[in-house]
């Protein structure tokens, strides 16, 4: 034991370069720990089990945009001031961008992700900018690259039909407007003040579309000027005749003189008739056309008092038009419903109603009136607007074209029963708006376009999906592109907000409600540069990549890189290990993350 | 040229002299005067230096580990509880051979909450892989950054200077600046053998697996052996052309002396009146100043105190539950030698309680009227 325990710190005593050297050498280490293929030969990207992906997705306004616009695209591009650009991305979807600029219900501020934040971007003001900046900048549209040889007759001129007439004629179509009034552009024209749309805009916008080539029949009205076996002769027939029956109100007195459609009084004011209203004008109803109506009325000089059968809440009009006209001290006389009209010697004297309760909701959701009985009262009125609804007037139509109530039925490429025959705007069972109509007359170029080159239509229409709401792009449609998965649309969550700063909307100028009451001048006075500028900036670009560089600078692996065309970013997976700070520091939502090697 | 400096201007002077390329730091007391004379030297132009400033210590370490990476040389300094946060990046520095040099100005840690000099916040990083020298004066402060930069980058240590917060960082002494001509030519560029460049790429701290990692660290113990032999030859080279030099220890009468009294910093200075007077009565007292903590110079130690027949050591910290650090490092050192002597435990002078002359003739009189320690380190002005 005692040798043994002595022999120890011997063997320990051994040399220590001996001791240390193994039977196999060592390799030669560096000081530190270090590589020396450098970064590249650590491959994290086999640790990544979250995967980010440049996904870029729709921005919510652009799927809310009947009219299928690229209006994220055209935000990017406006804030880079580059308004031609943006025109020319919003002129490749519609063709009537200073008239959208202007009367669009503009669904895609009431779906912008702003709206979440502080208050949603100033989407349209900013197309009627752009729409305004390009024309006097001298830009019109370019003619089409090529010429085919089949025509197709647009029956209306209306925004669905312009809107045919263009993307068909951008296609290399012959088109043939035709127009049972005097001149073109339908509802824009005849059913639109002028305080809402100009006439010189919205015949700029119109010639624009002319000088394609487009040809026009006016005051031929199909059925009588011309008749269906004409049309018939054309490769296509796009119907789009609008909605311009007016339904009667059903009450004893209607027939008096004094008593006219709200349609017919906005078609003569805007065709520069004199229409004598009297002293006090009732007007029946509670949408558009009806304080389209009043407003009218009023610049005439009368008092236009508005009946409707519900409350405010439930008025269809659009809340701008509603809050215009009460700034314009427009009476509103709710839950009433006429009655009867009064005449004297067959002229109008006064109305007599009815007042209403609400009971419960009826099918679209809204209360339904009830009448109280005895609750009659009556007001001295010199003339009565019925403006309760309008419907479209089929009588022209062929016999074999099934017509269903108030609508021509078509299928979702916008076909109808009748071969090569498609129709759209007010015409068909959709929302009553100038964006649908301008999206319908797009689908019917694309639905057309297909067909004559013998495509499967309904496969191309679904291809140029934009989301799930129904917008088309043209723009995929022609590029052959759209896959027609209908891309995730960027909700507010996936926004960084801390990237932006809270700024409010610029405000609208317009005229104050004095100077509206004397004459018919444009109420919105539009944009400066500095406030459009402004405005594209505010914008998010929910979920499509603007160059913002966030992404490169954040990733730690920086396996982030441009990509060769410039046109956004590429991830290096060798490298990625699948932290996802790129996806949390996007501003925009732009990258997606899959959970996946 | 001399110059009337305080611990932290001598320390500033010095670094600027060493042309140090990266300083990143984060203020604390007592260090921060140090920072703000280098702000400003690097800010007038005296010193071609990027100041970087960071929101931690934490940061501040990793940035100039991370430019000493890069090749650059490369000087952080700090206090107390910033050494305390920079605790994780202390190993990494070490670990990765990066030879920056920090100073720390001593100062208690807390709690309670005390700004004034011990030596509680160093002694507790002892592990964290640093050489750690200890100064004595202002003139010994400036010298010893000079030097270090010089043994860091040829060990690829990092190298903590220590400096006694206030009694030496605060404290006006005249001081021999040296020349910058003659730092230039003692101290030559830093060209490290791997650096971080895109013209060479490398990745710094790979993982090492488990078949590798102690190679690592044999490999840095064989470096902090070999810096023993560096720090006497620097100290060496450095005496010769500066005409200064320190060794690892400041020793005052030990040859003959039969209790010898250990201690660190500028307690030293304090004791040296008393080991003169205690010699005039005749008492063979002599003086032992610890300079080099780590490497920790135990054969050396072993043969210097192995003459003696007591050796009394004030600590000025004290890890809990154990006693003294310095004490258990010297009754370490001393374990495996022939000639021991007897080993009496003094805590005194914690969170900037002067260590007056009283308080060392206390010690030395304990020391000599015992025959042996009775257990337990005697806490200087404690009452039992």
């Amino acid at each position: 034991m005692k040798k043994k325990t002595a022999k120890k710190p011997a063997a320990l005593k051994k040399p220590s370069v001996r001791a240390k050297k193994p039977v196999q050498p060592e390799p030669s280490l560096p000081p530190m720990s270090l590589s020396f293929d450098g970064t590249l030969a650590t491959k994290t990207g086999t640790w990544r089990y979250l995967t980010p992906t440049y996904l870029n997705k729709l921005a919510p306004c652009n799927e809310a945009c009947p009219a299928g616009e690229d209006v994220e695209a055209a935000m990017v591009l406006s804030g880079q001031e580059d308004y031609i650009g943006a025109w020319e991305k919003i002129t490749r979807e519609n063709p009537l961008p200073r008239v959208c600029g202007r009367v669009c219900f503009h669904p895609c501020e009431g779906s912008c992700n702003r709206k979440e934040y502080d208050e949603p971007t100033a989407i349209q003001a900013l197309e009627r900018f752009v729409g305004d900046f390009a024309f006097q900048a001298g830009k019109r549209f370019s003619p089409p690259a090529e010429k085919k040889n089949e025509k197709v007759a647009v029956v209306g001129s209306g925004p669905a039909g312009l809107s045919c007439a263009y993307h068909l004629t951008s296609l290399g179509y012959g088109v043939t407007l035709f127009e049972a009034l005097p001149r073109l552009g339908g509802m824009l024209r005849y059913g639109i003040p002028a305080y809402r749309l100009p006439k010189d805009i919205l015949d700029q916008e119109i010639d624009q579309i002319l000088a394609l080539g487009v040809e026009s029949r006016t005051n031929c009205r199909v059925g009588k000027d011309v008749q269906w076996e004409e049309l018939k002769t054309y490769d296509a027939v796009f119907v789009a005749a609008g909605a311009w029956k007016s339904l009667s109100l059903r009450v004893p007195g209607e027939d008096s003189a004094g008593v006219m459609s709200g349609l017919t009084f906005l078609k003569k004011v805007n065709s520069g008739e004199e229409v004598d209203l009297g002293k006090t004008v009732a007007v029946i109803g509670g949408g558009n056309t009806a304080l389209d109506a009043a407003r009218s009325a009023l610049r005439l000089g009368a008092k236009p008092l508005i009946i409707y059968r519900r409350t405010k809440e439930e008025m269809p009009a659009w809340g701008e038009e509603i809050s215009e006209a009460e700034e314009e001290q427009i009476e509103f006389i709710f839950l009433s419903s006429p009655l009867r009209v009064l005449a004297e010697n067959g002229k109008v004297r006064g109305i007599e109603c009815l007042k209403n309760l609400l009971g419960p909701p009826g099918k679209d959701g809204r209360r339904e009136p009830r009448v109280i009985e005895n609750s009659n009262f009556t007001l001295a009125v010199d003339s009565v607007i019925s403006a309760i609804g309008e419907a479209p007037d089929l009588s022209f139509l062929p016999s074999p074209l099934p017509k269903s109530g108030n609508a021509i039925p078509v299928d979702e490429a916008g076909a109808t029963s009748l071969e090569k025959v498609f129709a759209g705007g007010d015409a068909v069972a959709q929302p009553r708006t100038v964006s649908y109509a301008i999206g319908s007359g797009k689908k019917a170029a694309m639905a057309i376009d297909a067909t004559l080159r013998g495509e499967n239509t309904a496969e191309a229409i679904r291809l140029a999906r934009w989301g799930g709401k129904g917008s088309l792009s043209m723009a995929g449609y022609r590029s052959g592109e759209g896959d027609g998965i209908a891309r995730q649309v960027v909700q507010f969550p996936e926004l960084n907000t801390a990237y932006f700063p809270r700024q409010a909307r610029k405000p609208k100028e317009r005229l104050t409600p004095e100077q509206r009451k004397k004459s018919f001048s444009e109420i919105d006075r539009g944009l400066s540069s500095s406030s459009a500028l402004y405005e594209a900036k505010r914008c998010f670009n929910c979920g499509v990549c603007n160059l913002c560089d966030n992404c490169f600078f954040f990733c730690p692996d920086l396996a982030i890189s441009a990509r060769p065309d410039g046109q956004g970013y590429e991830i290096n997976y060798d490298y990625c290990k699948g932290c996802c700070i790129c996806v949390e520091e996007c501003p925009r939502g732009a990258i997606s993350v899959e959970v996946k090697k | 040229m001399k110059k009337l400096l305080t611990g932290n201007s001598a320390i500033s002077l010095g670094v600027m002299l060493c042309r140090a390329e990266v300083i990143s730091a984060y203020p604390i007391t007592p260090q921060t005067t140090i920072v703000e004379e280098l702000s400003e030297i690097v800010a007038d132009g005296r010193l071609k230096a990027r100041f970087i400033r960071v929101e931690s210590e934490h940061s501040a370490l990793a940035c100039v580990a991370a430019a000493s990476a890069a090749g650059a040389r490369a000087f952080t300094a700090t206090s107390s509880h910033g050494l305390a946060y920079m605790h994780e990046m202390l190993h990494w520095t070490s670990g990765t051979r990066l030879p920056v040099v920090m100073v720390n100005a001593n100062r208690a840690m807390g709690s309670p909450w005390n700004i004034w000099c011990d030596h509680s916040d160093s002694l507790s990083q002892r592990d964290t892989g640093w050489i750690q020298l200890y100064c004595q004066s202002a003139q010994e402060a400036i010298d010893t950054v000079i030097q270090s930069f010089k043994i860091a980058e040829e060990v690829l240590l990092p190298v903590m200077v220590l400096e006694d917060g206030f009694f030496l960082s605060h404290t006006s002494e005249v001081v021999d600046v040296p020349e910058q001509n003659m730092v230039d030519s003692f101290l030559p560029p830093f060209r490290p053998r791997f650096k971080l460049s895109p013209e060479e790429p490398h990745t710094f701290n790979i993982m090492a697996d488990p078949s590798m990692f102690i190679h690592f660290k044999h490999d840095a113990q064989q470096a902090m052996n070999q810096a023993k032999k560096v720090i006497a030859r620097v100290d060496r080279e450095f005496k010769a052309r500066f005409g200064r030099g320190y060794g690892y220890t400041g020793n005052v009468r030990m040859s003959d002396a039969d209790v010898v009294l250990l201690t660190l910093g500028t307690a030293a200075s304090t004791a040296l009146e008393v080991v003169d007077a205690y010699r005039k009565r005749g008492k063979k007292v002599g003086l032992c100043r610890l300079r080099m903590f780590r490497p920790f110079p135990s054969e050396e130690i072993g043969r210097l105190l192995g003459k003696a027949k007591k050796v009394a050591v004030l600590d000025r910290d004290n890890s809990l539950g154990a006693g003294g650090i310095v004490a258990q490092e010297l009754k370490a050192a001393l374990y495996g030698t022939v000639k021991k002597p007897r080993i009496f435990e003094f805590i005194g002078g914690l969170g900037g309680r002067d260590i007056t002359p009283r308080d060392i003739g206390e010690i030395f009189n304990y020391t000599m009227s015992h025959s042996g320690p009775d257990g337990a380190p005697v806490w200087m002005g404690v009452k039992k």
